[in-house]
């Protein structure tokens, strides 16, 4: 990592300074986590202040925010989502239930831990996490960034096989549309 | 209109072999041999006019050997709920299956079948239904041990943090107080 930071061109240095300073959020709102962003979103908390808003579509989306527990079917629509996200992209785990499974630690049907399956930039722990501590990850975020230290997602890119490994022990082969190891090699990543 | 003293001996005179009662009000539970509940079904359905079956639900009673299948009966125009009882060997269990007449049962037996294991004959679409990329046993069978499959298929990892077994050295667990 330390390699690439120091060849990072002029051009990805004021890339970052205008990056962090204008991040799309698409959260996937599976479990009960969802209720403490809207406090973080409108007037009480204010996360549009950071330059954060949401965002519809992953085609657009900087950062995956994963709020609570991931069942075996819902993975899959996340590896789905995150792979159409055009690259920068920063996934944030919300929640113990992202970090070990969480209250549902002995569950069948959830998985345990998030970054077996997506390279994940930012834990945030709790179970709630308050919005405080919501707005604290993403001025962490926007730091990272801003420091190009955010490079997480690249993982994807040079450690597939082992994403694709755990994904595929959980549920098997799906069809993304994405073809990871072909993207890397036509944009360089 | 009858009421609930009167249906349950109805029940009582047209199925002697059952065992009728009155659990609390305008709810009757009826426990029935296995090979009487169609019958049963068509009875409540037809003549007493019960349209609605609430659910479908499935016991797991591992130290007898059986499964209860319990089907909740409602009718809108007596307004009571009708608990009837079967139970099935629990080793190789099949049922036959009421979709016939209520087609909602379609989907209680298939998640019965998914979550238990329980073949109903004659319902055609038992796929996978919320499960459906389950590997493993029906987990809802008493003798599935969630935690024991979760450690062993997921990614799980024990949480022993320094500044947990730091602590648990320096204090004594309030022990010497």
């Amino acid at each position: 990592m330390s390699e690439k930071l120091t060849q990072r061109k002029a051009w990805d240095i004021v890339l970052d300074k205008l990056t962090k300073r204008s991040l799309w959020m698409l959260h996937y709102c599976t479990g009960c986590g969802a209720i403490e962003l809207p406090p973080t979103m409108t007037s009480r908390y204010d996360m549009e202040r950071f330059g954060i808003s949401a965002m519809v579509t992953p085609r657009q989306a900087d950062i995956l925010l994963i709020t609570g527990y991931l069942s075996v079917k819902t993975l899959q629509r996340v590896i789905l989502t995150y792979e159409q996200m055009q690259a920068p992209k920063y996934v944030i785990g919300f929640g113990s239930c992202t970090i070990n499974g969480g209250m549902y630690w002995n569950s069948y049907a959830t998985i345990k831990s998030l970054d077996q399956y997506l390279p994940v930039e930012l834990y945030i722990a709790g179970c709630m996490p308050r919005p405080e501590a919501i707005i604290s990850s993403f001025t962490e975020l926007i730091d990272r960034i801003g420091r190009g230290e955010a490079n997480s997602w690249q993982d994807y890119y040079d450690n597939y096989d082992f994403y694709k490994k755990n994904q595929e022990h959980v549920f098997g082969e799906i069809n993304t549309y994405v073809d990871i190891k072909d993207d890397k090699v036509k944009f360089g990543i | 209109m009858i009421n609930e003293v009167e249906l349950m001996q109805q029940f009582q005179k047209e199925f002697p072999e059952s065992q009728a009662r009155i659990k609390r009000e305008r709810r009757i539970e009826v426990l029935l041999p296995a090979g009487r509940l169609y019958e049963f079904a068509v009875r409540i359905q037809k003549k007493l006019n019960f349209q609605h079956l609430s659910a479908i639900s499935c016991v797991d009673w591992i130290d007898d050997g059986e499964y209860e299948l319990v089907y909740h009966f409602w009718s809108y125009e007596l307004n009571v709920l009708v608990d009837a009882k079967i139970r099935i060997d629990r080793e190789n269990p099949h049922f036959e299956t009421i979709t016939d007449l209520w087609q909602p049962a379609k989907f209680f037996e298939r998640d019965i079948h998914e979550m238990f294991g329980v073949v109903f004959e004659g319902n055609e679409d038992l796929e996978r239904y919320i499960l459906t990329e389950w590997k493993g046993p029906p987990p809802m069978r008493k003798d599935f041990v969630s935690r024991d499959f979760a450690h062993r298929f997921y990614h799980y990892k024990d949480y022993e943090p320094q500044w947990l077994t730091e602590m648990q050295q320096h204090s004594s667990g309030g022990q010497d107080e």
